[in-house]
């Protein structure tokens, strides 16, 4: 130790010069931003309000890279605090004059044939309709003082961080989804006063924002004090814990049987098909996040479970009664055989790919995914399956002569599904065949060498998670009336899986937010659905930056992660 | 006198594609033996040991382990007939707790009871790991590391252990309390095939020795014999 220091002092320090950091880092932030300004999605936040009048969604960003370029600056640095917060101040300067070089080549060039979104609207948006020089210098100001505040809540305690973090995003989703809660809260009496209090017809007012974002600090500064004085005083017991988390999971529940009561027949529409992907989810954690087998073909189990309640229960030449002997069956009584055809499609799945690992698996399972779906649209296919135009007429379950035909109901069906799935999902983890995927997916040699059986855990994996996919996929079919091929596209596999490392492989909280984020908030957000993918990629890279182990990790992973650092 | 051997390997030949990494090894394991193998660096001890556990298959020859034939057997039917692999380092389930390796040994047990003697038992033979059960085991040092390869491999209750160079990489002192735990195992009535580097060590505690050379079985004789022989001297004690 100590020859090392004496080592490091004959030479010179290794630390590069302090203008490196916030000229990399600046430069950066501000590519980022003209990459958002030129590809056109900072044009549709521009003109998406956070709080009315005042603040756009589109400012928010620009602030957030800014104070995110600060915040990276100062947690990066070695310098002294007073010179961290000039390099800080110095990397949004950069960013901020290379915003301004946007401005004054949109400005002074001619860019619209290249990119159409690069107008003199935008321009004159960015410089907040004060004129180019004005606007320029409003625009440095602002880029250097949002990154100062970036590497002042670097330099908070954090939970001073967390809460004023939160407390911002409170207002943004406040603000942003300010249609969706005024419908929720379009009841009179309280709830009218409580809406007035904080909207007006147009969105947010600052006062609403202001109280929002109040409430949410105090509530959230409470809530982690008390956590800090209950682990400092009780000893960890886990009774009263298993209790709160129960309780929990009811109020959840009981949100998620109101929210679309309230919110109306579109958000049961989202919902419903968030609770699909969650099913789906699921199932491929099984087989991915339990087993390690990653499957990149796994839309074909959903296809099976659709195309099965198709052909059993359909009204249409493709079916099954048309030209079998067997009978024509109403929903219920074909959802197990969808379950079963789709589990032993995911048996025989697993067959050819047994011994195959890794990347490898990838590969193979993406093709085995691939031939399901160009079978059905083959023409050989074609007189059973309906080639390309898919099979029509199926019909909505009934209970009683209740028929689940809108999107309400049947969100309540696939909840209900989804919460038996859950159950099911949870006690396999913990059980035996768990443990025994745990592990084949960390070392399929040694968990042989226990006597473990391979085969028969690796199928059980594809099985059950085919099994979850079927579900999920006869559903679908019932909710649609119709299959057909396009439905079952690869982006679906590849949607699924995203979802689960974005939610945190191996646990299912993490499937719930994963599907929440890709699935759910693309739909709500429609008018940024052309940047769909755009947002995926950038999710998925910063999970994989900044919390590689998913939004909820399992506790499992949350070890596994901290093993590996201190490893 | 007609006794059977607890293992008998007869004339193996394992390929890894076209390479013969084993060509034609025959090797026998009384009951309640210690039978050591040493060789040099890739002259296939490993893959003998792979072969008989099932995780290699054998082109050709026949492993009989207590009286049955094993060689087409699944690697998971073998660990069930009590012989159980501690492989070349260690292969722990790193993310799990000590406590959690421990119990993945006993994956196929279901008497709870018994298991919690056994652990109980392991704990007092190798009581470094007592404190640490709850440590993550990718965290151990190589030496807590290689109690618990052998710690959960016991947890089976095996009745045959096969290690593979369990002193790899260990400093003088744990190397001999590997070896004493090895005897100790032995005189519980577990009969050991062990891989060795030290082959000295290793020749001393062995009641019969076996050298592999490049895929074969070049020298064999009790543990002494092999220990004075000049050949041995100085090609692995020297
Ligand atoms: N998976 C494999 N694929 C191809 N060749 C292999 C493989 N494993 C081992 N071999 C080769 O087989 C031969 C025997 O290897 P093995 O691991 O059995 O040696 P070893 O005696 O255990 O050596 P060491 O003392 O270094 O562990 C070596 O030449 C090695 O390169
Ligand atoms: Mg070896």
């Amino acid at each position: 130790m100590q020859s090392a220091t004496q080592h490091l002092s004959w030479t010179k320090p290794l630390t590069p010069p302090a203008v490196v950091l916030p000229l990399k880092t600046g430069i950066i932030t501000g590519l980022l931003a003209i990459y958002s300004a030129a590809v056109g999605i900072l044009k549709l936040f521009f003109e998406r309000d956070v709080i009315v009048d005042t603040l756009t969604l589109g400012d928010l960003f620009l602030a957030t890279l800014a104070a995110c370029c600060g915040a990276y600056v100062w947690r990066k640095s070695t310098q002294a605090g007073h010179i961290r917060a000039a390099q800080a101040f110095a990397a949004g300067l950069i960013a901020g004059l290379i915003l301004v070089g946007l401005v004054v080549a949109v400005t002074q060039l001619n860019l619209r044939w290249m990119f159409t979104a690069l107008s003199a609207d935008l321009s004159r948006t960015l410089t907040y309709k004060q004129g180019a020089l004005a606007g320029s210098l409003m625009i440095i100001a602002a880029s250097m003082s949002a990154a100062l505040c970036g590497a002042l809540l670097m330099s908070m305690s954090d939970s001073l961080r967390r809460s004023l973090l939160w407390s911002m995003a409170c207002v943004l989703i406040a603000g942003v989804f300010q249609e969706l809660i005024q419908i929720s809260l379009r009841f009179g009496g309280a709830v009218a006063a409580i809406r007035e209090l904080l909207y007006v017809w147009g969105g947010l007012t600052v006062q609403g924002a202001a109280i929002v974002f109040f409430f949410a600090f105090v509530v959230l500064q409470a809530l982690d004090a008390r956590k800090r004085r209950g682990a400092a005083t009780t000893l960890k017991s886990p009774a009263p814990k298993a209790r709160s988390q129960l309780a929990s999971a009811l109020l959840l529940i009981a949100v998620l049987i109101a929210f679309p009561l309230v919110a109306g027949s579109y958000i049961g529409q989202v919902m419903m098909l968030v609770s699909l992907f969650v099913l789906m989810g699921m199932g491929l954690n099984i087989e991915v996040g339990l087993a390690g087998l990653l499957d990149m073909g796994f839309v074909a189990f959903f296809a099976v479970g659709a195309y099965t309640i198709a052909l059993l229960t359909a009204d249409s030449e493709y079916a099954l009664a048309q030209d079998t002997f067997l009978p024509s069956l109403n929903f219920w009584s074909a959802l197990p055989f969808a379950v079963l055809a789709a589990t032993l499609v995911g048996v025989l799945f697993g067959l050819p790919v047994l011994s195959v690992k890794g990347d490898y698996l990838a590969v193979a399972t993406l093709g085995l995914g691939e031939i399901v779906r160009v079978l059905v649209i083959s023409d050989a296919a074609k007189p059973v399956l309906g080639g390309a135009q898919g099979i029509l007429q199926i019909p909505k379950p009934h209970i009683g002569s209740f028929e689940l035909a809108d999107p309400v109901s049947l969100f309540y069906l696939t909840l209900v599904f989804v919460l038996v799935a859950a159950y099911i999902a949870w006690r396999l983890e913990g059980s035996r065949l768990g443990r025994a995927w745990m592990a084949i997916r960390d070392d399929e040699d040694v968990a042989q060498a226990l006597g473990i059986n391979l085969v028969q855990s690796k199928l059980l994996a594809y099985g059950l998670g085919a099994a979850f996919a079927g579900l999920a996929g006869a559903i679908f079919a019932t909710m649609l009336t119709s299959v057909y091929p396009h439905s079952f596209s690869l982006l679906i596999s590849i949607n699924v899986l995203a979802l689960l490392i974005v939610g945190g492989m191996g646990s299912l909280p993490g499937v719930i937010v994963g599907a929440i984020l890709l699935i759910g908030l693309p739909e709500v957000l429609r008018e940024f659905d052309e940047y769909r993918y755009l947002f995926y990629g950038a999710l998925l890279i910063v999970v994989m930056r900044v919390r590689p182990e998913g939004l909820w990790p399992s506790p499992q992973r949350k070890r596994e992660l901290r093993a590996a650092e201190k490893g | 006198m007609t006794h059977q051997p607890l293992l008998q390997v007869k004339d193996l030949h394992v390929f890894y594609d076209q390479i013969e990494a084993l060509r034609g090894v025959s090797l026998s394991v009384d009951e309640r033996a210690i039978v050591t193998l040493i060789g040099a660096n890739g002259a296939g001890k490993s893959t003998l040991l792979r072969s008989i556990s099932g995780i290699l298959r054998a082109r050709s020859g026949s492993i009989k382990f207590a009286g049955a034939s094993i060689e087409q057997a699944p690697a998971h039917l073998i660990a069930r007939t009590g012989l159980a692999h501690v492989p070349e380092g260690r292969r722990l389930f790193a993310k799990l707790t000590v406590d959690e390796n421990l119990r993945m040994g006993a994956f196929r047990r279901n008497d709870r009871r018994a298991i919690e003697d056994d652990r109980e038992r392991l704990m007092d033979m190798f009581p470094r790991l007592r404190e640490r059960t709850a440590q993550i085991s990718g965290t151990l040092s190589g030496g807590e590391q290689q109690m618990v390869a052998m710690a959960r491999a016991l947890m089976s209750r095996p009745r045959m252990l096969l290690l593979d160079e369990p002193s790899m990489g260990l400093s003088p002192l744990m190397v001999d309390f590997v070896f004493d735990t090895i005897t100790k195992i032995n005189g519980e009535g577990i009969t050991i095939l062990l891989v060795e580097q030290n082959a000295s060590l290793a020749l001393q505690i062995a009641t019969s020795a076996y050298v592999i050379e490049s895929g074969s079985i070049s020298l064999q004789g009790s543990g002494v014999s092999l220990l004075h022989d000049e050949r041995v001297r100085e090609a692995y004690l020297g």
